[in-house]
């Protein structure tokens, strides 16, 4: 049986990254305005736990400024998407055991 | 870290409603500049009918082709990069202008203000059809527009042109920029 990832098992970090992996892997990202309004967190909330993504690796984060504003995109790496998919399959898993 | 299935299923609820709204978004986006683009070729063949009538037929017939090669050219580029759907799209686009000509040109017995109506309101029904698949965006734009040119073509008098001109093309140029943001 597949482990929890306790990193991604937060519900905001796991709504992050179910959106990342719902990208293709060639996409660039979505942006932090985009994630803010498909978490519903607020943008201290979002942007804490972008950083616990990103400390663990499973986020990649990219800043720059597009018009004059600074734009944050934020797209998942590829060891985040194997430890998205390993969760997910954890969480199916124990739904099947029911 | 105990999880029980209850709470398992609300999680993976969860994450399938972000990947629905994500892939809505996605559609959005792409289907967005399409939209904002038809627009831009609606108004400019309602403005070439009103300042040139007798060149409305050619004009319409090379802004709906230059249409639908760039939109052809913006579903192959886009971030899904399905050329199956762009072919679909093509498919669709010409099945819809065959079985157009064949009522303009053969079986319905329009005159030119019926005409300027129905071809918008042909495609429209197949915005709203597609609103079916990909989203309510669609039909509303569908239904909405098909409504208000009706009522142009009740109301409007001699402006139908300047109607269709401002309100059709107008309103794709607004819901195509309202869906890239959505």
């Amino acid at each position: 049986m597949n482990a929890p990832d306790e990193t991604i098992h937060q519900p905001v970090r796991l709504r992050i990254m179910a959106a990342l992996t719902a990208l293709c892997a060639s996409e660039e990202g979505l942006d932090f305005a985009k994630l803010k309004s498909l978490t519903g967190a607020t943008d201290g909330n979002l942007g804490a736990h972008i950083d616990h993504l990103a400390r663990a690796g499973y986020v990649e984060v990219a800043k720059a400024f597009v018009a004059r504003r600074p734009r944050t995109t934020v797209k998942a790496s590829p060891s985040g998407r194997a430890a998205f998919e390993r969760h997910v399959a954890f969480l199916r898993e124990i739904i099947a055991q029911r | 870290m105990t999880i029980s299935p209850n709470e398992a299923g609300a999680m993976l609820a969860d994450v399938d409603a972000v990947v629905a709204r994500v892939k809505q978004s996605r559609i959005y986006a792409q289907a967005g500049a399409i939209v904002s683009l038809w627009g831009v070729v609606i108004v400019a063949g309602n403005v070439l009918a009103m300042a040139a009538p007798r060149w409305a037929g050619a004009g319409w017939l090379a802004f709906d082709a230059l249409g639908a090669a760039a939109t052809f050219v913006m579903l192959r580029g886009g971030p899904s990069g399905k050329s199956r759907f762009s072919l679909r799209f093509l498919a669709a686009f010409a099945l819809f202008f065959g079985f157009g000509l064949i009522w303009s040109e053969g079986l319905g017995r329009f005159g030119p203000r019926e005409l300027e109506a129905f071809w918008p309101t042909l495609f429209l029904f197949g915005y709203t059809l597609a609103g079916l698949w990909f989203g309510a965006a669609f039909a509303a734009l569908g239904l909405g527009l098909t409504g208000l040119i009706v009522a142009g073509y009740f109301w409007s008098g001699e402006w139908f042109n300047l109607w269709l001109a401002v309100v059709n093309g107008g309103g794709f140029v607004l819901c195509g920029l309202w869906m890239r943001r959505a």
